[in-house]
């Protein structure tokens, strides 16, 4: 961190404080923290902090505070015959001043190299995307084939049927009709009653797309006990 | 050679979304807390010069990617750069090497008001409230997070005196760096 001539750095988020003007003081210097009769920092000090009059008050106050320890600091090494006025007015000792200055200079290094690590850009990544997506539970091992056995045995129907009426034809609007019909007037219907027993590939798709419109449309509810379970088709209850 | 157990606690890592404890490592393997140790030693091991690292925070794991392979990774996932100020970089210091602390603590190291890089740092997830000290008070203590140890490329928090030495640092405090040995 570089200090300009001008006085402490003032970031957005607080100033650098007290510590570190005083810590900068040293560094100019070129003194060393273990050793430097702190003192002799109070004129260099208060002439830093005098620079400081447009800072609001309550945040120069930190570094009055400390400008006046140096300053009787600077007192009692002139003159060493001055007696303590008591206790409590002696407050922090020029050894305690150093001892936070030396733990505050350890921070400050740390500090640097935290910030160069975070330039370096040498961070670590975990793998972000959450837990796998698995299907329901519930689902049997046989499922599928038994699935794919009725998908094969409605093709080959599907087949004889387009020989023998290629051209059938049914239509959405008819077979929602019908449905709404049936669910009116039973109150509930399973997916595979409607399907009938030998339905053509045609047939079924028009029953599913006419399922879909009735169930869009909020005049039909559709339950499903379990994966692949049959489809319960029910009347939906006007309030 | 890899053990099938430290193979196990790989798998499970793998897929785990979030760290996941030494204890429940234990669980779904099937292995003492001791075992686990062994197989996570093992697998921290074999990581070495690879683009994986195994990670800690306590007692919790988790795979990450190695802090050289950073910039490929940030450029996949299109990660910016994380930007933090001189001032909050020194409470996050002292919140690293003297966790759990509280904000007064912290204020008497740095000498100035903290509220708002600690504000900031939680805002970052670089830091979190770690409980209460039972003191008059009852101040909230802080620590470091994940986060922490991921965007400092750190593997656990072990490895911070180790990664952040004076000598390993800042350029510039050369001249300090000299004096000091030298007086010491």
């Amino acid at each position: 961190m570089i200090l300009g001539p001008e006085g402490p750095h003032v970031t957005v988020e607080g100033f650098d404080g007290p510590l570190d003007l005083l810590l900068e003081l040293v560094e100019e210097k070129k003194l060393d923290v273990l050793t430097v009769r702190l003192g002799d920092l109070a004129d260099a000090y208060l002439v830093r902090v005098r620079a400081m009059a447009a800072l609001p008050a309550d945040e120069v106050s930190a570094f009055l505070a400390l400008a006046s320890r140096l300053v009787l600091l600077k007192a009692r090494s002139l003159l060493p015959s001055l007696v303590p006025l008591s206790e409590l007015d002696e407050g922090e000792t020029e050894d305690e001043l150093r001892a936070r200055l030396l733990e505050y200079s350890i921070v400050r290094e740390r500090a640097g190299a935290l910030g160069d690590r975070l330039r370096s850009g040498e961070r670590g990544f975990h793998r972000e995307g959450g837990t796998p997506d698995l299907p329901p539970r519930g689902g049997e091992v046989q499922a599928l084939a038994a699935a794919w056995s009725k998908v094969l045995a409605l093709a080959s129907r599907a087949r004889e049927e387009g020989v023998v009426a290629p051209s059938e034809r049914y239509s959405v609007e008819e077979r929602t009709a019908e449905i709404e019909a049936i669910v009116t007037e039973r109150d509930e219907v399973t997916f595979t009653e409607l399907l009938s027993t030998e339905p053509t590939l045609g047939w079924a798709v028009v029953t599913f797309i006419a399922l879909l419109d009735l169930y869009r449309r909020g005049v039909i509810d559709l339950e499903q006990s379990a994966l692949f379970a049959d489809i319960l088709i029910r009347a939906k209850k006007r309030p | 050679m890899r053990s099938g157990l430290a193979n196990a606690v790989e798998s499970v890592l793998f897929v785990a979304e979030k760290p996941v404890s030494r204890a429940e490592l234990g669980r779904v393997v099937g292995a003492t807390p001791k075992q686990v140790d062994t197989a996570l030693a093992e697998l921290a091991a074999s990581y070495q010069g690879t683009g994986l690292r195994l990670a800690h925070d306590g007692d919790d794991w988790q795979l990450v990617t190695a802090p050289e392979h950073a910039q490929h990774v940030a450029a996949y996932l299109g990660a910016d750069r994380l930007r933090v100020s001189p001032a909050s970089l020194e409470t996050l210091a002292i919140v690293a090497y003297r966790q759990p602390v509280t904000r007064a603590e912290v204020e008497a190291i740095r000498g100035v008001n903290c509220d708002q890089t600690i504000y900031t740092l939680m805002q970052r997830r670089l830091i979190e409230e770690r409980g209460r000290r039972e003191a008059p008070g009852r101040p909230i203590l802080y620590g470091t997070t994940w986060e922490f140890l991921e965007c400092f490329g750190l593997s656990s928090l072990d490895e911070l005196p180790r990664a952040l030495t004076p000598e390993g640092a800042v350029p510039g405090t050369g001249e300090r760096d000299a004096v000091t040995d030298g007086s010491a």
